[in-house]
């Protein structure tokens, strides 16, 4: 546990202030709240919810975000040689493993903290039909599914990351792994056994966001996450062991 | 102590180290000389368990590496070639911060940051950044950060680049002083600075233990001339 909370804290100093942390975040916002208005704009006069537009105009950029943030982790510690001193030091692999994942996701929480600044707080106190109408619950439950992609795509990040000792090569692979693969295999699918398409009609993640933003919770969400967040710990885990065996 | 027994590596096709075997006892200060690409570092490497070997047995007063990495690695005191350190931080953050990884025991960790600063010099630097400092004093970050917790054994790669006369003095001083509870191995090629606090010399070639010497056998001077002539051939062996 210590040597989680050691990693975690080295990592949320390095990641403070820097230019490789801050930049993402900036861009992340911007982008996020220009969508945030696009969406606006598009469902003027319309009821949807607030906290569904907000989702959706965070979650397409979440696997862009995790994967910039995510890609210097173990990168760097590979190209500049401290990954030698922490596999020489008394630590377990998973526990560097869940310390630096851990970072990103504090950061990428607190992105999503700032991108609700707007849909929040400001914009009921601009708007009247908004103000009184936001339930802070329903906005709760967005931010917990974007957390929940967010734990995938840093794992995601986290286990491309220890596979490189080149961050932007990095990151290229696990934003291809986040936003390319599920698009793909879904679509894929979808192609070539069209019978599924029912059965499938769960799989677009932005569907995901909607669903808990109006109180439509499904467990099989959270498993999926989960497991998926669970299995690319576990393999970043083991690829790291076995860089003994090179 | 420690026990080396028919340790082999490659990369690849390419074989590193073939049938090493040496045994290394508390009180002993062991450097491995060679030729570059003898294959020092990748049995350092080895050794502090970075790399697994192919084949043979590495074993710490008992325990073998493979079998109880974390104790193995608990015993373990490593100096890198290259020497990396975080830049951004302090030389005391970066001290604290590796001294915490290892697990020590709050209590104990002022005696331990203020002896391993006293004992590598450190002292006037250690709230300054790492970026801050020279390559001598980056490598004086490395070495304390590898004796800090008083290992078992101390693997030291290349520690006397970049350090003035002085520095090297007082770091052979030190690692004669740490000699007493534990055991070093180092590599290099500093024979006359070496040859000044080691006890024995495991001279390889081309991944091969090419010979042993004990120090307290032969004539200082003696010993120099056959190491340098050893480690002459061996370059001279390379070109060809």
């Amino acid at each position: 546990m210590r040597a989680i909370l050691q990693t975690w804290w080295r990592e949320m100093r390095s990641l403070r202030g820097s230019f490789y942390s801050g930049a993402p975040v900036a861009a992340f916002l911007a982008v996020s709240g220009w969508t945030f208005v696009m969406l606006l704009r598009r469902d003027e006069g319309s009821i949807a919810q607030l906290q569904s537009i907000w989702g959706c105009s965070v979650a397409p950029w979440l696997p862009v975000l995790c994967s910039l943030l995510t890609m210097r982790l173990f990168a760097v510690e590979r190209f500049s040689g401290m990954i030698e001193l922490l596999m020489a030091a008394p630590v377990r692999e998973r526990d560097l493993v869940i310390g630096k994942f851990l970072s990103a996701l504090s950061l990428v929480a607190l992105a999503l903290l700032c991108s609700l600044v707007f849909p929040a707080l400001i914009l009921p106190r601009v708007s009247e039909p908004i103000r009184g109408c936001i339930q802070p619950i329903a906005l709760g439950a967005t931010f917990g599914i974007l957390l929940l992609q967010s734990c995938a795509w840093c794992a995601a990040g986290t286990m491309i990351s220890v596979m490189y000792s080149n961050q932007a090569a990095a990151a290229v692979t696990s934003l291809i792994l986040c936003s390319g693969m599920p698009v793909v295999i879904y679509f894929g699918i979808l192609a070539w056994i069209p019978s599924v398409r029912t059965g499938m009609a769960w799989m677009p993640l932005l569907s995901h966001v909607v669903d808990f933003s109006t109180g439509l919770f499904s467990s099989a969400v959270f498993i999926f996450y989960g497991v998926l967040s669970i299995l690319f710990l576990f393999i970043c885990s083991k690829t790291l062991a076995t860089l003994r065996l090179r | 102590m420690l026990n080396i027994e028919h340790i082999s590596f490659s990369y690849g096709k390419k074989q590193v180290l073939q049938d090493i075997s040496f045994d290394v006892a508390p009180g002993e200060i062991v450097a491995v000389v060679g030729a570059n690409g003898a294959g020092k570092t990748t049995l350092l490497r080895i050794l502090a368990f970075i790399l697994m070997q192919d084949a043979g047995n590495v074993v710490l007063d008992g325990v073998d590496p493979l079998l109880r990495p974390m104790q193995y690695r608990r015993w373990i005191g490593y100096l890198s070639e290259r020497c990396p350190l975080y830049e951004e931080m302090t030389v005391l953050q970066f001290l604290t911060y590796r001294l915490r990884l290892r697990g020590e025991r709050i209590l104990r960790e002022r005696r331990r940051l203020k002896g391993a600063l006293e004992s590598c010099g450190l002292e006037e630097v250690s709230k300054k950044e790492i970026r801050s400092l020279s390559s001598g004093y980056k490598k004086r970050v490395g070495l304390a950060d590898a004796l800090m917790m008083h290992p078992r054994v101390l693997l030291l790669d290349d520690p006397l680049t970049d350090l003035d006369v002085a520095r090297r003095i007082k770091i052979g001083a030190t690692l004669t002083a740490l000699s007493a509870h534990s055991a070093v191995i180092l590599a290099g090629h500093e024979i006359s600075d070496l040859l000044e606090w080691c006890t024995r010399f495991v001279v390889l070639k081309e991944g091969r233990v090419d010979a042993l010497y004990r120090v307290c056998e032969y004539e200082r001077t003696e010993l120099e001339r056959i190491l340098i002539k050893a480690l002459c051939e061996d370059d001279e062996g390379g070109q060809r």
